[in-house]
């Protein structure tokens, strides 16, 4: 439910892989994607989904539509789609943008789901800042806020989450009464 | 201090990089417009300790755009370390540089160069090689 906003770094250096692992109240699941290049990664995604009880596979694809390189920062725009195990009318539609610099960070997308049990879009804003700007190698932090709407919940959620990455390593936690604990882990290899 | 004999080329792409297209001059030792260009200093004193410890070899000082991120970067040192002739690689976030030493044994190509930092999805702006 939570993934989309979450899933940073959607695609890999050419001939790189990821394995990610994404945890909230309402499913968990295990991704893995190989990115051919820099424009494109193919992966699948185990998830076991807590809202309806079931279990299925997602075959992913994200494509970076447009990137734009500048000397401090990188803006992104992505697409990414997913079918079901379950049926090809089952899977997800979505499209978001980032851009950041050492400093700052902002992102926005929208996901459309055809979910096993219901229909639903989701729609999140973050906006993020790295209290240090730390060197290559080092721990880097930031500290972001996101803001989100799940046309399941009819109303908006906002709330804090703590990103932090060292070396191949990558993990972000976010909170909420509401959603409870949001973690996202990642390793790239 | 090491005296280098320099060999500068650089692939213009319409974007600035001072510490990049400058001789190696004034990588190290001239920096009479230190205060237009703050990042010619810093990158010289890494510069330095990069070399600190290395001879008879050959270093790419790679200019990079779109560097923001040290997990983005990640890429960069894996592909430059995949090639035996390279001894050492550094990746300078904050000034958009990378620094790549080759044996010398290696013919330095711009263009694998570019590659390499394309295929991790940021630009190069500027090549320079510096035999040591």
């Amino acid at each position: 439910m939570f993934a989309l906003e979450l899933a940073a770094r959607p695609i890999s250096y050419s001939g790189g892989s990821t394995v990610m692992a994404f945890s909230n109240n309402m499913q968990d699941s295990v991704y893995y994607h190989y990115s051919p290049n820099h424009r494109l990664s193919l992966g699948v995604e185990a998830v076991n989904n807590k809202y309806t009880d079931q279990n299925y596979t997602y075959w992913r694809a994200t494509y970076l539509l447009n990137r734009k390189n500048s000397q401090h920062s990188q803006r992104n725009v992505y697409l990414e789609a997913g079918i079901s195990s379950q049926g090809s009318n089952q899977g997800f539609a979505s499209v978001h943008y980032d851009w950041e610099t050492r400093r700052w960070f902002s992102g926005f997308g929208v996901k459309r789901v055809s979910d096993h049990a219901t229909d639903y879009s989701e729609t999140f804003f973050k906006v993020g800042i790295a209290p240090y700007l730390g060197e290559y190698g080092d721990l880097h932090t930031w500290l972001l806020l996101k803001r989100k709407r799940d046309t399941r919940l009819e109303h908006w959620l906002t709330y804090p989450v703590l990103r932090f990455f060292k070396g191949n390593f990558f993990m972000e936690i976010g909170y909420k009464s509401e959603i409870e604990w949001d973690t996202h882990l990642m390793f790239r290899f | 201090m090491r005296s280098f004999h320099v060999t500068l080329v650089l692939l213009a792409l319409g974007f600035s990089q001072a510490a990049l297209a400058t001789p190696d001059s004034e990588l190290g030792r001239h920096h009479e417009d230190a205060a237009a260009l703050p990042s010619a200093a810093a990158a010289s004193k890494r510069y330095q300790a990069f070399v600190a410890d290395l001879s008879e070899i050959n270093v790419a000082i790679v200019g990079v755009k779109g560097m923001v991120c040290d997990f983005c970067a990640r890429g960069i040192e894996k592909a430059f370390k995949k090639d035996k002739f390279v001894r050492k690689v550094d990746v300078d976030l904050a000034n958009g540089q990378v620094l790549v030493a080759y044996s010398l044994d290696k013919m330095i190509d711009q263009r694998e160069i570019s590659q390499k930092i394309l295929a991790n999805g940021q630009n190069v702006t500027a090549v320079a090689i510096v035999k040591i």
